[in-house]
């Protein structure tokens, strides 16, 4: 219903079992042997108290028909793995015992979420084509008629007229919200097509955004900062953020991120309405602006090629990366935090490895400098030009050759979207909103706990409380998440350093080496190593080379040996001779 | 001092001398007291511990040589011959030492069947409390069926030929009342009025007990005393048994008035007297008598067989008496000893009494307890005399004292207990001391002097019972050797069995292998009803097989051979290109400078430079590179300089603290010796290597985030010792949305679950038996929490 021309080649459970039936078959046929046997009165006595064991030996250990539970694919398995447990560092047994126990339960988790995993039943569409055909050539209007009715309507257009529009999806994907230049700001359920609000906001909006559910949306207009309810009521402006060029919403932490003209960053939080983060970012005025889901940062791209990052609580930038000499036109992180498409105006566009901060992974040229980059769920990018929008396949860690799927129009390009969980690229243009169908770019499987399109309201009330109860304090934003799984060692020494100044007071025994130990991270050594092996297997074969070529080596004259006294002899000079 | 006879005071000297040096050697000497005065107190410090028992050949040597008496002394001697003398039974400390060490072996043991249960529910996941619980586990429907069924004709004939045993039904009885209903309420009544006296009487009781007129307790109290001599009287005639029983109670409350300094002057009534002691004479004598009083308390009643000992005591020298007309004891004794008068009041008297009736009767035996019966009555005074002595000043210049003083203070060296009887005299002293007003006052204030010399010159030291505890490490040796033996034996007898054991299950394993489960299975049920003996041990499999050991050479891939000659040749002429083969995990393409790829994109209309779209898979390299129209070469520059500016800036410098000039000459164009320079530059440790090292073009700040820094862990809770293992544990996540909701149930689970409104009923027994219990096998917690009784 969802994915057109989708073929299904993800080998399902029950494929496998195809042919057991087969083997029980046997198994039951076996006949079972039938002992005659006479009873006597004594033999029952005799019996009689061994009624017991007989029963043990008689009654099968295992029941063969069902040998428990199936295997887990080690790989699978391995997906789900937290890393290391703890090793046999404590030597309380009865602390050491305990900590076996939760061991074992972890390694339950990590089973059940593999085993969980049969229950993600959709698989991720594609487009195939013949032999020597090619993607590209498949247009909208071929996927429309292949397409069941369900999946044609949405791809769709809007024409409209207040200039060029932005459009950005809820979180969940069911909802649409537009805002133009021209004020015209329109909120809708896209898939019913149900209208939630239209208004005109007599103003230029810079920039949309769905708030943590649906009811609320933010509008930076010309001024200040406004926010309407699903009815298109105004319910905040909040003057302190004012002239924003571009904002983004950071669920988990409630904020909601904006740079303006001027340069001013500022991290508002929407629960309790409080400003937790503002200052210049002294980069001058960028409309290039995206977070990285990863650890919530925000990525800004400047006029001088450079991608920084921020954080509401350092005023500096957490790193900044060099990715192009000339001004950044655009930005896109993926959905796991793991890569970053920049592109420049000099028509390039590169990868990066944002989480390691290293890069660039790839370096594309394009013919044209984009307007707009978006990764979908499944890691799909999405390159504006101008005109037409060319979809990306597997670019990151591959060199792609070429498109995925190319999508023409008559109109510029403003930015676009991909609907969550939908196979659904959402772009805004300058008249209108066009939505076209990119088969699995989306990511099939939704966790309704995490977000649901199929949403009700009792479901999203509950949803919004359990997000406020979950809410991650600011402070916890930077650029490696899992800071806040380790020890602050140096605090630690520090403290500990205090405590064995103390007389009278044995200090305690501690083993500071952290778990994750920042090996390796260098490319210099990596390099160095890679190096060496190769140029090891190099001299190695060339040795076998020569052995088996024969090639013997002249044999050096011997040197006359005086015995003890060869020390004596200069080797220098037997080199120049 | 000049005065003295000098013979006689070297004497004393002498004497006091070899006292002291018979107290250097560290045995237990106990002289035997040299009475050289005449007192029947006998003293529990000089006890003799003398061999009592009778050497019967030596009385039958008396009976000697006359023929009549021959036969007795034959029979005596046999007698002796034949009867063993049991071993003289332990010492009271010592047997009960003993006693308490067995009860607590034998409680150890019994607490620790316990161990495997406690030690399992600390460890296990969960307890849930009550521990039992009906198990609501339905039957399956065919077995709940199988029980339905009628008998069938075989199962009949065979319950003929083998009838199970007839259970007789108990036949409940009616209950039987004890009483009818009349009896009841009589019943009843009575208890309420019984209830209601009692009630009363306790109100009366409260009442009198908050009356807080000394005088009419005092009344109440010597009301009592007499009515339980009356009583004790009466009983005396009537039955002597219990009369004794009486006064055995009696006596006991006398020894908790002895342990208790309640006739002390350290009381507030005596305090109060005390202060105006000094002036008042009458209050004088009033302190005197409640000493007395307490004195004759706290005297020891002497036994008769001690009494004989003490018979020299009694020559007391009567000159202090005579000697000090200020002395109270002494203005007591011309009007009618009233002190004496009160303390010979209640039991005390009757003892007195008693004893001497005792004397009468046995004065024939006995000569010594004949002096003792009169003696009696003076022994407090000249008891409090003797004591009197050792507060006596050294001004007091009476040689005789002195010697007298040498007894006193050998007894104070071997018990140091004495000392502490001494204190409160020489607290007595303003009221005791014979001497005048102004004396006195003058003594009072030496009192601290003299107190080393009533205790000696020699240093008290606590005398040890080495005995005692001698004899209890050779006794604890025996026992050791005992137990060890034991276990030895024990251990002999359990492999013996265990050889046997295998030797049968060698020879059943001859036989069908039916039996053998059989017999096995028959046995390990025997061996559970030995519930006690919580098997603690892994029962570890003795595996006596030689390992067998493959050879471990895999197989050589022969492929090198199959290479081809040129290829290797190649290769070895080729550019050395990186092979991840042995490190398979890094992957060397990442490091190798990315090419640009040029990509063919599609154009927009306004772009006419390349009309057709041809979607080749040759790459499209535009003729002009537009790149370098853009290209500003100062942002690269820019942002290196930036990345140099950011590493200096976290660099700590090197700090200088060379003096030009110091140890050398200084001054213009003199350079400082590079070496000295050297010395006194104080190099900062060296940084940690930055993350953005050899990066490129990215810069990483590293700072501390201190608002992140509250949320840290700064300290590694207790069982850890690594931060690694710290790290570790708290590395999963527990909550629903990162977990499936099974094991998220799992892991939040408390640790105690108790079911509300159930009585929690204490374990009992039961709780040993449990298969669950018993095949707990953590020794180490076992261990660990054993220790903790």
């Amino acid at each position: 219903m969802k994915h057109p021309k989708k073929k299904e080649h993800n080998k399902r459970y029950f494929d496998k079992n195809e042919k057991k039936p087969e083997d029980n078959g046997e198994s039951k046929d076996n006949q079972v042997k039938v002992y005659n046997i006479k009873i006597t009165p004594n033999l029952i006595k005799a019996n009689k108290f061994k009624n017991k064991d007989t029963f043990n030996a008689i009654r099968p250990k295992k029941n063969k028909k069902f040998e428990g539970k199936a295997p887990i694919d080690p790989e699978k398995l391995e997906v789900h793995s937290r890393g290391e447990g703890v090793g046999k560092g404590v030597r309380h047994p009865l602390h050491a015992e305990k900590l076996r126990k939760r061991e074992r339960k972890y390694n339950y988790a990590q089973e059940q979420a593999a085993r969980a995993e049969i229950l993600l039943t959709e698989g991720q569409g594609g487009l195939e084509v013949e032999e020597g055909g090619k993607t590209t050539a498949i247009s909208q209007k071929i996927i429309a008629e292949n397409v069941d009715i369900t999946a044609a309507s949405k791809i769709f257009e809007l024409n409209l007229g207040f200039g060029p529009y932005q459009a950005k999806y809820s979180r969940n994907g069911r909802h649409l919200l537009l805002g133009s230049k021209k004020g015209h700001l329109a909120a809708f359920d896209w898939f019913t097509k149900k209208l939630h609000f239209e208004i005109n906001v007599m103003e230029s909006i810079h920039d949309i955004s769905w708030l943590h559910t649906e009811t609320m949306v933010a509008a930076a207009q010309k001024e200040w900062l406004y926010m309407y309810d699903n009815t298109g009521t105004e319910i905040h402006c909040i003057k302190k953020m004012d002239k924003i060029l571009r904002m983004e919403f950071l669920p988990y932490h409630f904020l909601l991120a904006a740079v303006n003209e001027f340069g001013f960053m500022t991290w508002l939080d929407i629960s309790v309405g409080e400003i937790v983060g503002h200052y210049n970012n002294r980069l001058g005025r960028t409309a290039v602006m995206a977070q990285n889901p990863y650890n919530a940062t925000l990525c800004i791209g400047n006029s001088k090629g450079v991608v920084s990052l921020w954080s509401p609580t350092v005023k500096d930038p957490l790193a900044k990366i060099l990715c192009h000499k000339t001004p950044v036109t655009a930005l896109a992180v993926d959905n796991r935090g793991m890569y970053m498409a920049t592109s420049g105006v000099d028509r390039s566009m590169k990868i990066w490895d944002i989480r390691h901060l290293d890069g660039p992974i790839q370096d594309y040229r394009l013919r044209s400098a984009p307007v707009d980059l978006e990764f979908s769920q499944k890691d799909m990018l999405a390159v504006g030009l101008d005109e037409v929008v060319e979809i990306y396949n597997n670019c990151c860690t591959k060199t792609t050759e070429k498109p995925y799927l190319r999508h023409r129009m008559a109109k510029a390009i403003n930015n676009f979207k991909f609907c969550p969980y939908e196979d659904v690229l959402g772009i805004g243009t300058t008249n209108g909103f066009t939505s076209i169908i990119v088969p699995g770019s989306g990511e099939p499987n939704f966790d309704a706990l995490e977000s649901n399109p199929f949403q009700n309201k009792k479901q999203r009330k509950e949803a919004e409380v359990k997000a406020l109860l979950d809410k991650i304090p600011a402070e916890l934003i930077t650029l490696n998440p899992l800071d806040i799984t380790e020890v602050d060692v140096l605090s630690m020494q520090e403290q500990m350093e205090a405590k064995k100044k103390l007389l009278y007071l044995k200090p305690k025994k501690m083993d500071f080496t952290p778990r994750h130990k920042k090996k390796g991270k260098t490319n210099i050594a990596r390099k160095k190593i890679i190096k060496e092996v190769a140029r090891k297997d190099f001299v190695e074969k060339a040795k076998e080379a020569k052995k088996l070529l024969n090639l013997q080596e002249e044999q050096k004259a011997k040197k006359p040996s005086f015995g003890v006294l060869d020390r004596f002899v200069p080797t220098v000079k037997t080199k120049k001779q | 001092m000049e005065d003295i006879d000098e013979s006689e005071y070297v004497a004393a000297d002498h004497d006091l001398l070899v006292s002291a040096v018979s107290k250097l050697d560290k045995t237990q000497h106990i002289t035997e007291p040299t009475r050289n005065e005449s007192t029947n107190i006998g003293s529990e410090f000089n006890l003799l511990k003398r061999a009592n028992r009778l050497n019967l050949s030596s009385v039958a040597k008396i009976l000697g040589d006359t023929a009549h008496h021959v036969q007795i002394s034959k029979k005596l001697k046999k007698t002796q011959d034949k009867s063993k003398v049991l071993s003289k039974p332990l010492e009271k400390p010592q047997a009960e030492r003993i006693k308490r060490s067995t009860g607590y072996e034998a409680t150890k043991k019994k607490v620790g069947r316990w161990d495997p249960v406690v030690a399992r529910s600390r460890t296990v996941d969960y307890v849930s409390f009550p521990l039992k619980s009906a198990s609501t586990k339905l039957e399956p429907t065919a077995d709940f069926l199988t029980k339905l069924t009628l008998k069938s004709d075989l199962e009949k004939e065979l319950e003929e030929v083998d009838p199970p045993p007839f259970v007789e039904e108990e036949v409940e009885e009616e209950p039987v009342f004890p009483m009818t209903y009349e009896e009841m309420v009589e019943h009843r009544k009575h208890i309420a009025k019984m209830r209601a006296q009692q009630s009363y009487k306790a109100a009366k009781a409260k009442r009198q007990s908050k009356i807080k007129s000394k005088k009419y307790h005092r009344v109440l109290k010597k009301e009592k005393l007499k009515q339980q001599l009356k009583e004790f009287e009466e009983l005396q005639k009537t039955d002597p048994e219990e009369a004794l029983k009486k006064l055995e109670s009696l006596e006991k409350a006398r020894a908790l008035e002895r342990h208790t300094l309640r006739h002390k002057n350290t009381g507030k009534w005596a305090k109060n007297k005390l202060i105006r002691a000094k002036y008042d004479k009458e209050v004088r004598q009033q302190l005197a008598e409640q000493l007395a009083v307490s004195r004759g308390l706290t005297q020891k009643v002497q036994d008769n067989e001690s009494s004989d000992d003490d018979v020299d005591n009694e020559k007391i020298p009567d000159m202090t008496l005579s000697q000090d007309p200020m002395n109270p004891w002494m203005m007591q004794r011309p009007d009618k000893s009233n002190v004496n008068a009160e303390f010979n009041f209640g039991y005390k008297k009757f003892v007195q009494n008693k004893i001497g009736r005792k004397d009468d009767s046995d004065s024939d035996s006995n000569d010594e307890n004949v002096e003792e019966g009169p003696s009696n009555e003076i022994s407090v005074l000249k008891d409090s005399i003797s004591k009197l002595t050792q507060i006596q000043d050294d001004s007091s210049d009476d040689a005789t004292e002195v010697v007298e003083q040498e007894p006193i203070t050998v007894k104070v060296g071997v018990k140091p207990s004495q000392k502490s009887d001494d204190k409160p005299q020489t607290q007595n002293k303003p009221v005791v001391t014979q001497k005048s007003l102004k004396r006195s006052k003058h003594s009072g204030g030496k009192a601290k002097k003299i107190k080393p010399i009533a205790t000696s010159n020699w240093e008290v030291v606590e005398m040890e019972p080495f005995i005692d505890s001698e004899v209890n490490v050779s006794q604890d040796v025996t026992e050791a050797f005992e137990k060890h033996e034991d276990t030895i034996a024990q251990k002999v007898e359990n492999k013996l069995k265990q050889i046997r054991h295998n030797i049968e299950m060698l020879e059943k394993a001859a036989r069908s292998n039916k039996i053998e489960t059989r017999k096995v299975k028959q046995k390990q049920a025997s061996d559970n009803l030995e519930y006690l003996q919580l098997k603690k041990k892994n029962v570890k499999p003795i595996i006596d097989e030689e390992l067998i050991e493959t050879s471990s050479k895999t197989v050589q891939d022969d492929d090198k051979e199959d290479q081809s000659l040129p290829k290797i040749l190649n290769a070895a002429q080729a550019p050395v290109q990186p092979t991840d083969s042995s490190t398979s995990n890094i992957d060397p393409n990442r490091f190798i400078q990315v090419k640009p790829k040029f990509l063919n994109t599609a154009l927009s209309q306004g772009n006419y430079e390349y009309d057709q779209l041809d979607d080749d898979d040759e790459q499209v390299v535009p003729k002009v590179n537009i790149e370098e129209v853009f290209e500003e070469d100062d942002v690269v520059a820019s942002f290196r300089q930036e990345k140099e500016d950011e590493i200096n800036k976290d660099k700590p410098e090197e700090i200088n603290l060379a003096l030009p000039g110091w140890g050398s000459w200084g001054g213009k164009g003199i350079k400082p010796q590079r070496r000295k320079r050297n010395r006194f530059i104080n190099k900062p440790a060296p940084a940690m290597p930055r993350r953005d090292e050899n990066k490129g073009d990215i810069i990483i700040k590293e700072h501390k985030n201190p608002k992140l820094g509250v949320h840290k862990v700064k300290d590694v809770p207790f069982p850890f010792e690594s931060v690694k293992d710290y790290e570790a544990s708290i590395r999963a996540p527990l909550g629903n949305t990162f977990i499936p909701e099974k094991a998220h149930k799992k892991l939040i689970r408390p640790s105690v679950i108790t079911k509300a409104g159930k009585i929690i009923e204490p374990m009992d027994e039961e709780e040993l038996l449990l298969p669950k219990n018993k095949s707990f096998r953590n020794e180490a917690v076992i261990k660990l929490l054993g220790q903790k009784k």
